[in-house]
């Protein structure tokens, strides 16, 4: 038997970087508001970087990938037709348990790729209405970096100085510099100092698997206590599997299961979408009903395609000053932005960012994520000496073009451990993506090179680099090319809104997180501001 | 995953070829490390898997049916028997050296001879040199080039 809750305004489905943001924000406005999440809270000693086996638990139960990590929380995806893996995770906080934090902004021509280079589609909005929600955005989760960028706009000061770049950071700056080419400090959701109530970072390294300091942006810390002490109410262990609409096709709550596997029904005058750019539109399409033959706010046939990811190339440089570059949070050091615009002489559209990253442990180096697993037998020690601490990487974040062949399915067969249907992946890399990528490995080459590196080694298409998970419900005003309106609201229905990276127009060629954050932030303001209908 | 004597030998044998001794550190099989291999392998599936293949294969690969088995194998025979096998079941072979190397480099005495520091990260975490804004003296001096809308 069903079990019915009491209704509430808004009912949010998912906690992490978008779910959050805007159960915050609603929070401070009269609103009733509900959260469902599938996975559960992870307490600061279960993190792997308070255990002495962190690197197994990074390859086992914390691995990024949910099909590596199978736990009963996951979803499994089908990803037999896609060269990219996606990778999330499924607790409250979401994907921000994993993500390194890494944030730098969409620049203001990323709005306007239409207009300015003739391809995809332009935002129905720009950097310029967008840019108070960045900053609150920045505000809330704790953004380090500083201010002077050239190839960015001037904007308001982040809330903590950059954290440290450390002596590879430096080398690389230096031979950035060298070659004339720009380089800034990242910008990172990780503390350079304490910052509302959290510790600062010190440097541990393992940004990737959680931090235990709270010292990385992680939406269970920074910002579910606040949004629960104003009242949200945050149910974990509920895995959502059907937005339930009525004859006109309005949303009227959520079905989900329990830890118990019981199902129950959240009644709500209106659902917000925040399970990310494959879980979204996995439950959206199996949402079909009298209203909505083809998925929940299907009428474009959009739904579940135009599957962005920025297909990411490593390029990993080998030193020999040993200047232990497993020393500092993962991913957060420096960017180069040198080759982010469209540049007419080459042969693609649009650009990339490299953002550095470091080395790791010696499991890592020895199993080889960073630099090629080191060989057995004979010469194992010798090159596992030459490659341990001595790495760093360059990796390529390029601008992925939305594409309607790229999108995820429901998988005939495939299920989580409730049954509810899984995505299957469909991604081919495109022309242009592949010309973008070879000439950043290129280029690549050319700045460790000049930074002193003995030998450098390139991925040109990382399978375990779906981190970015974009497009799957986009934004627009037309109706027939797009699935939710500039505000986030479907189309379909006025009660139905969807805030993660499902909504991605294009996707730019940076890490895609403060734009989620933002919008997410948009989204919830323009319910507080003008959807006083929504409130009982 | 439980080994039989047997297997266990022989998995500790081709340990001492994937890590050699070094130094003061004898192979990785007779530093002992063959049950932590097996402990690990029971718990991921994909390690067992790819252990239990390994060893199986091994084992009817002809040129170690002799008597004594792989073990007995002079240096050369053992090595071209092992590349026999990373040339022919790739897949396995890689996840097997993993386990090999994920349980060499968590031993105490490994990260001893190589520096490195034992335990959970935290709460020691590591020093950085502290932020120096003089890094930005010359790109902070670039005119600002991003495109304009
Ligand atoms: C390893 C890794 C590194 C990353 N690094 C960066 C970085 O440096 N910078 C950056 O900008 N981005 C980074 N990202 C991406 C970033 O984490 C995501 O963009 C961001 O978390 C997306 O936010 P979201 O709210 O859309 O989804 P998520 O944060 O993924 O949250 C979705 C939530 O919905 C829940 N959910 C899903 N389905 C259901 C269901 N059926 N019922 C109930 N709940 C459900 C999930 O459990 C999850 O908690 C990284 C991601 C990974 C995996
Ligand atoms: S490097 Fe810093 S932010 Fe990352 S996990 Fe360690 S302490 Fe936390």
């Amino acid at each position: 038997m069903t079990i019915t809750h009491p209704s509430t305004d808004i009912l949010i489905l998912g906690s992490g970087a978008s779910g959050a943001a805007v159960a915050w924000r609603l929070s401070k406005s009269g609103f009733n508001v509900v959260c469902l999440e599938q996975g559960r809270w992870i307490k600061p000693e279960e993190f792997p970087n308070e255990h002495a086996d962190w690197e197994i638990q990074a390859r086992t139960n914390w691995a990024f990938d949910p099909n590596v990590r199978a736990l009963d929380v996951d979803y499994p995806l089908n990803v037999d037709e896609s060269p990219i893996d996606p990778l999330m995770f499924n607790a409250v906080g979401g994907s921000t348990i994993h993500w390194t934090a890494h944030t730098p902004r969409f620049h203001p021509s990323d709005f306007r790729v239409k207009t300015l280079d003739g391809v995809a589609d332009d935002w129905p909005l720009s950097y310029d209405e967008l840019e108070p929600y960045y900053d609150a955005y920045d505000a809330l989760m704790g953004c380090s970096g500083i201010n002077g960028d050239p190839a960015n706009p001037r904007r308001k000061e982040r809330p903590m100085p950059p954290i440290p770049i450390g002596q590879d950071g430096e080398r690389m700056a230096r031979a950035f510099d060298r070659l004339g080419w720009h380089w800034w400090p990242s910008d990172s959701y990780v503390n350079s100092v304490p910052y509302r109530g959290r510790q600062a970072c010190n440097n541990c390294g393992n940004t990737g698997l959680g931090c235990s300091r709270g010292a990385k942006g992680q939406t269970d810390v920074a910002i579910w206590p606040e949004a629960i002490a104003n009242g949200v109410e945050l149910r974990t262990e509920s895995r959502v599997f059907r937005v339930e609409t009525d004859a006109e096709g309005k949303a009227t709550g959520a079905s989900y299961y329990d830890a118990d596997g019981e199902e129950n029904f959240q009644p709500a005058n209106a659902v917000v979408l925040a399970m990310n750019g494959i879980g979204s539109p996995r439950i959206m399409l199996n949402s079909t009903s009298g209203a909505y033959p083809n998925g929940l706010c299907n009428s474009s046939g959009l739904l579940g395609k135009n599957l962005m990811f920025h297909p990411y190339a490593m390029v990993s440089g080998l030193f020999d000053d040993g200047l232990q570059t497993y020393k500092g949070p993962l991913a957060n050091m420096i960017l180069c932005q040198e080759f982010y615009e469209t540049n007419p002489s080459k042969d693609f559209v649009r650009g990339y960012t490299y953002q550095l990253a470091r080395s790791s442990g010696p499991i890592s180096t020895a199993c080889g994520y960073m630099f090629g697993r080191v060989p057995w037998g004979a010469d194992h020690h010798a090159e596992f000496k030459r490659r341990f601490g001595d790495v760093t990487v360059l990796g390529v974040i390029g601008e992925d073009l939305p594409e309607e062949h790229n999108r995820i399915e429901l998988d005939p067969k495939l299920t989580d451990s409730n049954g509810i249907p899984s995505p299957k992946v469909f991604y081919t890399l495109s022309d242009n993506s592949r010309r973008q990528l070879d000439d950043a490995v290129e280029n690549a080459e050319t700045a460790l090179r000049e930074a002193g590196a003995a030998h450098v080694l390139a991925t040109r298409l990382l399978k375990a680099a779906g981190w970015h998970l974009m497009g799957t419900a986009r934004m627009g005003d037309d109706p027939t090319t797009s699935v939710v309106d500039r505000w986030g609201q479907t189309h379909d229905a006025d009660n139905i809104f969807v805030v993660d990276g499902s909504v991605f127009v294009t996707c730019a060629a940076v890490n895609p997180t403060p734009t989620i954050g933002a919008l997410a932030l948009r989204t919830a303001d323009y319910i507080d501001r003008e959807r006083a209908d929504l409130k009982s | 995953m439980n080994l039989t004597d047997g297997e266990f030998l022989l998995l500790a044998s081709v340990m001492d070829i994937i890590v050699p001794p070094v130094d003061e550190l004898p192979g990785a099989g007779e530093m002992g490390l063959a049950k932590e291999a097996e402990e690990l392998a029971a718990r991921i599936p994909a390690y067992g898997e790819a252990l239990h293949r390994i060893l199986e294969a091994l084992s009817l690969e002809p040129s170690v049916r002799v008597e004594g088995g792989f073990p007995a194998l002079d240096e050369e025979q053992r090595m071209s028997a092992i590349e026999f096998l990373e040339a022919n079941m790739p897949k396995y072979f890689d996840k097997f050296v993993d386990l090999i190397y994920i349980v060499y480099y968590s031993d105490e005495r490994v990260h001893e001879r190589i520096g490195w520091r034992s335990g959970p990260l935290q709460p020691l975490g590591w020093e950085l040199p502290a932020w120096d804004p003089a890094i930005l003296d010359k790109v902070s001096k670039r005119e600002p080039f991003w495109r304009k809308v």
